[in-house]
C-alpha cells in the first residue's frame, strides 16, 4: 500500500496560561502532502513551530482546526506506522542498546527469536551492532541518536519523522549521520520528514523543501530540491539556493 | 583526576579513624576519677564484656533472648513493614495517578496523615493487633507508606513525556506503557526515598518495641532501664546503631545494583 499523509488547512493554537480567551496560534492553514518515498525537509527559524508541525503529523498533537489524513483515514492518534525520532534521545536508561531497539517488539509481546534478526539488521544499519550490550549512559550523543534511529527502523513504519535529531552534534558526526539517513532512505524506501534549521542539511537531504515563516507560521515556500545539482553541497546551484534561503531566514 | 577524599579506601579510613578517636576519648574520660557521666555512659571496655559474660543472652528467665534473636526479630519487623509500604505505595500511587479526580480527593488526606509520627500509631496498633509482630509491622508501615505514596505520585508526574510518546509510537497499549515505562522510570526515585525513610522506620520499630513488645532490640534497652543496668542500655544502643548502619548500607547496595538508572 502506498503511504500518504495529507494536511488540509491545519492550524494549531495553544491556550495561554492567563485565560481561555487568549489563544496563540503557532501554525496557520498548513497544506501539505507526503507521498511514498518523499524526503521532505521542513526549514525555518527556531521557535517557528516546526516541531509542533511534526508532532501533528505523528498524531502526538491534535490540530485545532483542519484535518490530517493518513492513508485516506483521519489521523486520530499515535500510530506505529508513523515513527518519530525526537530531538533529544528517548532511550530508556534501564535497557541496553539491543533491548532499546527491541522495545517495540517487546511491547507487542513477541518472542525474542521472532525479532532478533530484525533488531540485528537495524543495529548493523546504524553501525552499532558491536555496542548492543552497552547502556545509554555509556554512549556518546551521536550513538544515542543512532540507536533511536535503529529503534524506529526496526518497527517497519511507513513514514519516519525526524525532529532535528542532529542539532546537538558536531559537524563531522552530523555529516556521517546525514549519509546514514540517505542510505536508510535508499535501503528502506521510507517516506521521511526532517525538521531542521540548518539550510545546508535541508537542501542536501530533501527531495522537497518546505520553508516555514512568520508568527503564526505559514508555509512560505515549497520547492523541489530533488535534482542532482542539489546533492552536491559545493555546486553553484546548491550554494545559490543556500544563500537565498539563509537570507530569507535571517530577514525573518 | 580523582581527589584523595573521593577514594573509597580513604573514606573508610577516615570513618575508622573518627570512631577510634571517639572510643579512645570515651575510655580516657573514665580514668579521670569518679566521673558521674561515665556512670551513666560506661565506656566500651565496661559494657562490651556484658555481651560475652551473658553468653549473648539478654533478659530475665523465660523472656530472655539471644542478641541474634533480638536483631533478627527487629530486622524482620522493619523490613516487612518497609516492603509492604514500598509495594503498597507504588500500587496506590499508580491508581491515584490514573485519575485527576482521585488525586484531587485523596492526596490532601495523605498529606495530612504523612507527617504523623509513627509512634503516635502505637496505642491504636496495640488495640487492633495486640502485642505482637503485627503491631510493629503496622507502625513501620504507617510511618513510611503515606510519604512514599506522595513521592510515587510526584515521580509519575516527572516521567518525561517523550518516553510515553515513544512507547505509544512503538505500539504500546496504556497498560504496557505503565508496566514497561512508567514503573521502571519511578522505581529508582521511590526506592531512594524508601532508603531515606529507613531511619524513620527503624526509629518507629524501636519505639514500638520499647513501648509495648516483649522482644527485639528496643526491648534490650528497656530491660537495661528496668534493671538499672547502664551497661545493657549502652550495649543495646550500640547494637541498634551498628545494625541500622548495616541495613542502610545493604539498601544502598540494592539501590546501586538494581535501581541505578536516572531518567533526568
Amino acid at each position: 500500500m502506498k503511504s500518504n499523509l495529507k494536511c488540509i488547512n491545519v492550524s494549531k493554537y495553544f491556550r495561554n496560561n492567563n485565560g481561555f480567551k487568549n489563544q496563540e496560534y503557532v501554525l496557520k492553514d498548513i497544506k501539505l502532502e507526503i507521498k511514498e518515498n518523499d524526503f521532505i525537509t521542513i526549514l525555518g527559524p527556531s521557535g517557528t513551530g516546526k516541531s509542533t508541525l511534526l508532532k501533528l503529523l505523528g498524531g502526538f498533537l491534535k490540530p485545532s482546526t483542519g484535518t490530517i489524513y493518513f492513508n485516506n483515514k483521519k489521523l486520530e492518534k499515535i500510530t506505529p506506522l508513523i515513527s518519530m525520532v525526537f530531538q533529544e534521545h528517548t532511550l530508556f536508561p534501564w535497557l541496553n542498546v539491543e533491548e532499546n531497539v527491541a522495545f517495540g517488539f517487546d511491547l507487542k509481546g513477541l518472542r525474542r527469536k521472532d525479532y532478533r534478526d530484525k533488531v540485528n539488521e537495524s543495529l548493523e544499519q546504524v553501525g552499532l551492532f558491536n555496542s548492543k550490550n552497552l547502556f545509554p549512559h555509556q554512549l556518546s550523543g551521536g550513538m544515542k541518536q543512532r540507536v533511536s534511529l535503529a529503534r524506529s527502523l526496526a518497527v517497519d513504519s511507513e513514514i519516519l519523522l525526524l525532529d532535528e535529531p542532529f542539532s546537538s552534534l558536531d559537524i563531522q558526526l552530523r555529516r556521517n549521520l546525514q549519509k546514514l539517513l540517505l542510505s536508510i532512505k535508499k535501503d528502506y524506501k521510507k517516506s521521511m520528514v526532517l525538521v531542521t534549521h540548518n539550510v545546508e542539511e535541508a537542501i542536501l537531504l530533501g527531495s522537497k523543501l518546505i520553508l516555514l515563516e512568520g508568527k503564526p507560521a505559514i508555509i512560505k515556500n515549497q520547492m523541489d530540491v530533488s535534482c542532482s545539482s542539489y546533492s552536491d553541497r559545493y555546486s553553484q546551484e546548491f550554494l545559490a539556493l543556500q544563500k537565498d534561503l539563509e537570507t530569507k531566514i535571517e530577514f525573518n | 583526576m580523582e581527589k584523595i577524599y573521593e577514594r573509597k579506601f580513604f573514606r573508610f579510613f577516615c570513618g575508622f579513624l573518627s570512631f577510634s578517636f571517639l572510643i579512645i576519648f570515651w575510655e580516657l574520660s573514665d580514668n579521670q576519677g569518679n566521673n558521674p557521666v561515665t556512670q551513666v555512659l560506661p565506656p566500651p571496655s565496661q559494657f562490651l564484656p556484658v555481651l560475652f559474660e551473658s553468653d549473648f543472652k539478654i533478659g530475665l528467665g523465660s523472656q530472655s533472648a539471644t542478641i541474634y534473636q533480638s536483631i533478627t526479630i527487629t530486622l524482620i519487623r522493619v523490613l516487612s513493614g518497609m516492603s509492604l509500604a514500598f509495594v503498597g505505595s507504588i500500587i496506590v500511587g499508580l491508581l491515584l495517578s490514573l485519575s485527576k479526580w482521585s488525586e484531587l480527593f485523596f492526596v490532601p488526606i495523605l498529606s495530612v496523615i504523612a507527617p504523623i509520627a509513627p509512634i503516635a500509631w502505637v496505642p491504636i496498633a496495640l488495640v487492633i493487633f495486640g502485642i505482637g509482630n503485627l503491631t510493629a509491622i503496622f507502625i513501620v508501615f504507617m510511618g513510611v507508606f503515606f510519604t512514599l505514596t506522595i513521592a510515587t505520585i510526584a515521580e509519575i508526574k516527572r516521567v518525561p513525556t517523550n518516553y510515553i510518546f515513544t512507547a505509544a509510537n512503538l505500539g504500546g497499549s496504556k497498560f504496557k506503557i505503565w508496566k514497561s515505562v512508567i514503573i521502571p522510570s519511578i522505581l529508582p526515585g521511590v526506592f531512594t526515598l524508601l532508603r531515606l525513610n529507613f531511619i524513620a522506620a527503624w526509629m518507629a520499630v524501636l519505639a514500638a518495641e520499647m513501648t509495648g513488645l516483649r522482644d527485639g532490640l528496643g526491648t534490650v534497652v528497656m530491660t537495661g532501664r528496668n534493671l538499672f543496668n547502664s551497661n545493657l542500655i549502652l550495649l543495646g544502643i550500640c547494637i541498634i546503631g551498628i545494625t541500622g548502619f548495616a541495613v542502610d548500607r545493604i539498601l544502598l547496595f540494592i539501590q546501586n545494583k538494581f535501581f541505578w538508572w536516572s531518567t533526568n
